[in-house]
């Protein structure tokens, strides 16, 4: 009759507790990058109504756990995306939001878009299409919440862990690189 | 009652308003949705919500003020509610209510306020700046109206406890609302101001301030600040409920006029857009303001 | 085909008033009119049709790269509220040495339409005030609409692809194949 836990159930158990209560519960900051910023106000209005997934729109980084880059990302934006970024509290994700964000889309021979997100921030989920429509977007969620219910949503854990190599790609690309810490 | 019992109550009277106000926000939530014609989050949403605030792994903070700042709300809300009668002729419900406590209580709900305005300030973001000052021009705002009409209550009854009003309420079999009703309104009036809720939302502003004073507050502090709101908004509502409701003779009664009490806000709220500093302050001087001095006038005649 | 009395007007008044300083007038359409002058004269042109002819708005100030010819096209772009009209004024600066003169005395908003100029062009303005910055950030190539600037090399230069974007067949050369049209010269260098 013994029924204590060892430690490692009972850390399963608080794990699965955490990820339960972060899957349901995303707030997604509202900074649109591209043209995809157009499809957020219908999948956040009545429409198609995300909130009824637990998905949330948060108006600072420092409240936020979803990054969502929606569209193209000129180098410019790109400096603010990753400041914004490095507020946002872990754990922390990243979603990747039409072709752009992929291989570059529309935009590959464009001087100042970039062409892969993942050089540069951690991508969690990619939702492809051009632009995807809410019912993709709201797909994308739900893959997030699965992967996050896993506990397999670890980008940020990666970022931290490769920062040199993250680092490095960034500034290749943004020569006049001021910037504050990481999670100043 | 003994040192324990006492230590009971409180602990319990904070966790059934700590949950009970979480609720009121998650059918806040459920009613702001249905109102669009939207499914909305699920009731226990704020649940879920703090929790995952409770459970970030990193907490920025900027300064011993700003790590201060949630606790200053935590304070406020849970002193407020432990100054309040909760259930009527009961002891152990009945907290650490004394003679006098309407006074204190004024002073109360203003300290913590104060308290984030100073941890705000140190976060260095414009956009709390703004938010702070919008804050306290809305606080002189709605404090004149509301003081005005607990006064004229207070004068009217010749006391300050507000257990006795409780007390009158209950062996006259009615309510303050029907004996002073212009206290009573000029209260409604101001209470969507207290909320911060629409149309006078200037302080908060997510689309124009970025959320204003806790722009720089996330994880833990935004979960403490969740819960130390979850609370206050509890005592503030059982504050009103004491005082024009007749009182609760049990916590089902208390809940229930709670809850009723806070749809008035919530409904008016959904279907208003966004007052400009000045036009906030300007109706909140006007027909609050008219409401509480005649409320004053009868009650000194 | 609307009768053109306003804008055949415009055109004889600009003739009169400027004489051999106008190089060419003519009404391209209905409501579209169109001159050219040089830089020397711009400022006069447009003060002339601002104050005396009533074009209050300046539309846009665009420009055009004639790598062949060696120059730049400056297009100022008026509009007269009244008639509703606009004229279109052409100034040919030197490609090498690309200076023009600075209207934002005239126009305010022509400010930002050269300081982009500026930035995109690379033309100077003599006497323009303003940031160096408007869109790009810390851009040391050549500005980047210029027809001499290398779009597809400095993308090549600059950023990963990511592998599989190879597959991607080149929709012209598709077109081409499907349809037999040939492919114009200028268009080779950019498909793969």
């Amino acid at each position: 009759m013994n029924y204590v836990l060892n430690d490692r159930e009972s850390s399963k158990i608080v794990e699965f507790i955490k990820n339960f209560a972060r899957k349901n519960s995303l707030w997604v900051l509202a900074y649109g990058t591209g043209c995809g910023a157009i499809e957020i106000p219908p999948t956040m209005t009545s429409r198609y109504d995300a909130e009824r997934f637990s998905v949330r729109g948060a108006a600072t980084p420092r409240q936020a756990d979803v990054l969502l880059i929606t569209g193209y990302l000129s180098v410019k934006t790109l400096k603010r995306v990753i400041r914004s970024y490095e507020q946002m509290q872990d754990p922390k994700y990243v979603i990747g939001f039409g072709s752009c964000t992929i291989n570059g889309g529309m935009y590959w021979d464009s001087y100042n878009t970039i062409k892969q997100l993942d050089l540069y921030l951690p991508v969690d989920v990619y939702i492809n299409g051009c632009m995807p429509r809410p019912e993709a977007v709201l797909a994308g969620f739900a893959k997030l919440q699965e992967l996050i219910g896993k506990g397999e949503a670890n980008g940020w854990k990666h970022y931290k862990e490769n920062l040199e190599w993250y680092r490095q790609n960034q500034q290749k690309l943004i020569k006049n690189w001021k910037m504050p810490d990481y999670n100043w | 009652m003994t040192f324990w019992q006492t230590l009971g109550a409180v602990l319990l009277t904070i966790l059934i308003a700590f949950i009970s106000g979480l609720f009121y926000m998650g059918i806040r939530r459920k009613v702001i949705a249905r109102i669009q014609n939207r499914y909305g989050p699920p009731v226990y949403q704020n649940f879920l919500d703090v929790m995952k605030l409770w459970f970030k792994e990193s907490n920025i903070h900027h300064g011993i003020m700003q790590h201060l700042a949630p606790l200053w709300m935590m304070a406020m809300g849970v002193s407020t509610l432990l100054f309040i009668p909760i259930v009527y002729n009961s002891d152990f419900w009945a907290n650490f209510t004394f003679k006098g406590d309407i006074i204190l209580l004024l002073y109360l709900m203003v300290f913590g306020s104060l308290g984030f305005a100073l941890g705000a300030g140190q976060t260095g973001n414009p956009n709390s700046a703004i938010g702070v000052t919008r804050g306290l021009s809305q606080l002189v705002g709605f404090e004149l109206p509301w003081v005005i009409a607990l006064i004229a209550v207070m004068i009217q009854y010749k006391t300050t406890s507000l257990t006795d009003l409780v007390a009158w309420q209950q062996q006259h079999h009615t309510w303050i609302a029907f004996e002073q009703p212009f206290a009573f309104i000029a209260a409604l009036l101001v209470l969507p101001a207290m909320f911060r809720y629409s149309p006078y939302d200037i302080v908060v502003a997510p689309s124009e301030l970025a959320s204003g004073p806790a722009s720089e507050f996330g994880g833990k502090y935004m979960g403490l600040m969740m819960s130390s709101g979850s609370i206050f908004m509890f005592a503030k509502l059982a504050l009103i409920v004491d005082v024009f409701l007749g009182g609760a003779t049990s916590w089902l009664w208390m809940i229930i006029k709670t809850l009723a009490l806070y749809m008035i806000p919530v409904l008016w709220s959904t279907v208003n857009p966004r007052y400009r500093t000045e036009q906030a302050i300007w109706s909140l001087w006007r027909w609050p303001l008219i409401f509480a001095v005649i409320g004053l006038l009868i009650a000194t005649v | 085909m609307a009768d053109l009395i306003y804008e055949n007007t415009v055109v004889n008044v600009v003739k009169e008033h400027f004489k051999d300083d106008i190089i060419d007038a003519k009404v391209r359409r209905q409501r579209r009119v169109e001159l050219r002058t040089n830089t020397n004269n711009i400022e006069s042109v447009l003060l002339f049709l601002k104050e005396k002819m009533g074009f209050l708005h300046l539309s846009h100030i665009s420009c055009v790269d004639w790598i062949e010819e060696n120059r730049f096209e400056l297009v100022y772009i008026l509009w007269h509220p009244q008639e509703k009209v606009n004229v279109l004024i052409k100034v040919d600066v030197d490609r090498l040495n690309p200076v023009a003169p600075n209207i934002d005395y005239i126009w305010p908003q022509a400010n930002t339409y050269e300081r982009e100029l500026r930035e995109m062009f690379g033309i100077q303005f003599e006497g323009l005030v303003g940031r160096h910055e408007l869109i790009l950030e810390d851009w040391d190539d050549l500005p980047p609409m210029r027809r001499d600037f290398d779009t597809l090399q400095y993308v090549m230069q600059n950023y990963t692809f990511r592998s599989g974007r190879e597959d991607a067949q080149d929709v012209r050369e598709t077109i081409a194949k499907r349809t037999g049209e040939e492919i114009p010269e200028f268009a080779k260098k950019y498909s793969r």
